[in-house]
């Protein structure tokens, strides 16, 4: 007899929800949350910490070939590289530049929570589709939990400059094309 | 400089992978302001509404037959209803058809009776844990707890309901075995 018998079950990561077609957002996964994600047939994973995920979660991504992308890894490992530091600029702008092409998706942006760093990029992309700002905070704190919104990420969301994204309207996904084209 | 004013608590149920049509929104009760982007950017179908018959306001009617939006209303309070479980049994009968995608699924604010709904298509269509459906609950009604919303959906057994499936309609995200 198993002690667990969670096996048959579906086990969402942490704060994981589905954002739009083909896009999810979610906290690290867990072993327990693979088979789930399995079934989500995803392309590509956001990686916004600054610390490298578990092995496990790279092992996982090496077998059902998704691409990580690692858009908040300094790679010049900067003395202002700290895990509790939000996003910054540069970090931003790549890990939409990987969401605004249609050939990474399905797609799951991720941290380690599911809560700032994710909702910060969420936040700009919901600003990029002409969204007003407070209904891109509110949906940023849904997922903050008790604890509430950083001021930090909201005026991240709220200097989000969309002008400076250049867009291919080619190669963008329809959810986003939808709310341009009016 | 257009600007798009979701629904409150709007957020997606489903979003398959493999069909584009086959969606599933949530929110609270569209207020003329959020028009624009439900008309511009969902393309919907049919809008369900868990509430009361008169809290549909006349521009909200027009809103819906001006823009050929099948709108169907369950008359429901909470989960403690004496018909839950017909209504809940109809809530299926339209989600088992692809016909009716996408849907918009909305109460007033979005949180205890859409997410008892939700909370009843991860388990019985998902198969999701509880606890999963527990923390997405909580997502969307601020850390509120509903314990008889949560009870609730932990009873709920499909066996208490009937459906005539048709297997022919059958959304693709469900794998009917």
């Amino acid at each position: 007899m198993n002690i667990l018998t969670t096996r048959n079950k579906i086990i969402p990561p942490i704060n994981f929800c589905p954002v739009e077609q083909k896009l999810y957002r979610s906290g690290q996964p867990s072993p327990l949350n693979f088979p789930f994600l399995s079934t989500l047939k995803l392309k590509c994973i956001v990686w916004l910490s600054n610390e490298d995920p578990e092995d496990s979660f790279l092992e996982f991504c090496e077998i059902n070939n998704i691409i990580i992308q690692f858009a908040a890894i300094n790679p010049d490992f900067g003395e202002d590289d700290n895990p509790w530091d939000g996003l910054n600029e540069k970090s931003i702008f790549s890990a939409l530049e990987t969401l605004l092409d249609k050939q990474n998706y399905p797609l799951l942006v991720c941290c380690g929570m599911g809560r700032h760093r994710t909702g910060t990029v969420i936040g700009c992309l919901r600003r990029l589709m002409n969204w007003n700002l407070a209904s891109c905070s509110e949906e940023y704190r849904r997922f903050t939990g008790s604890r509430g919104g950083r001021i930090l990420v909201e005026l991240l969301i709220e200097g989000f400059n969309k002008d400076a994204v250049e867009i291919d309207e080619t190669s963008i996904p329809d959810f986003i094309l939808n709310t341009l084209n009016y | 400089m257009k600007m798009y004013i979701p629904p409150l608590n709007f957020g997606m149920v489903i979003n398959s992978s493999n069909e584009s049509k086959e969606i599933i929104y949530r929110s609270g009760f569209p207020q003329p302001l959020n028009y624009s982007y439900i008309k511009e950017t969902l393309n919907l179908k049919t809008i369900i509404y868990f509430g009361k018959k008169k809290d549909i306001t006349k521009e909200y009617q027009l809103f819906t037959e001006e823009n050929g939006y099948n709108l169907i209303v369950f008359e429901m309070e909470s989960v403690r209803d004496d018909n839950i479980n017909k209504i809940m049994q109809d809530m299926f009968s339209l989600v088992f058809n692809k016909e009716n995608y996408p849907i918009l699924m909305h109460s007033n604010k979005g949180k205890h009776r859409i997410g008892v709904v939700t909370g009843l298509i991860r388990k019985i269509i998902l198969g999701w844990s509880i606890t999963g459906i527990y923390q997405e609950y909580s997502i969307y009604t601020g850390n509120v707890k509903g314990e008889m919303d949560l009870e609730f959906i932990n009873n709920f057994d499909f066996s208490d309901i009937k459906i005539d499936l048709d297997l022919e309609r059958l959304p693709s995200f469900i794998n009917y075995v």
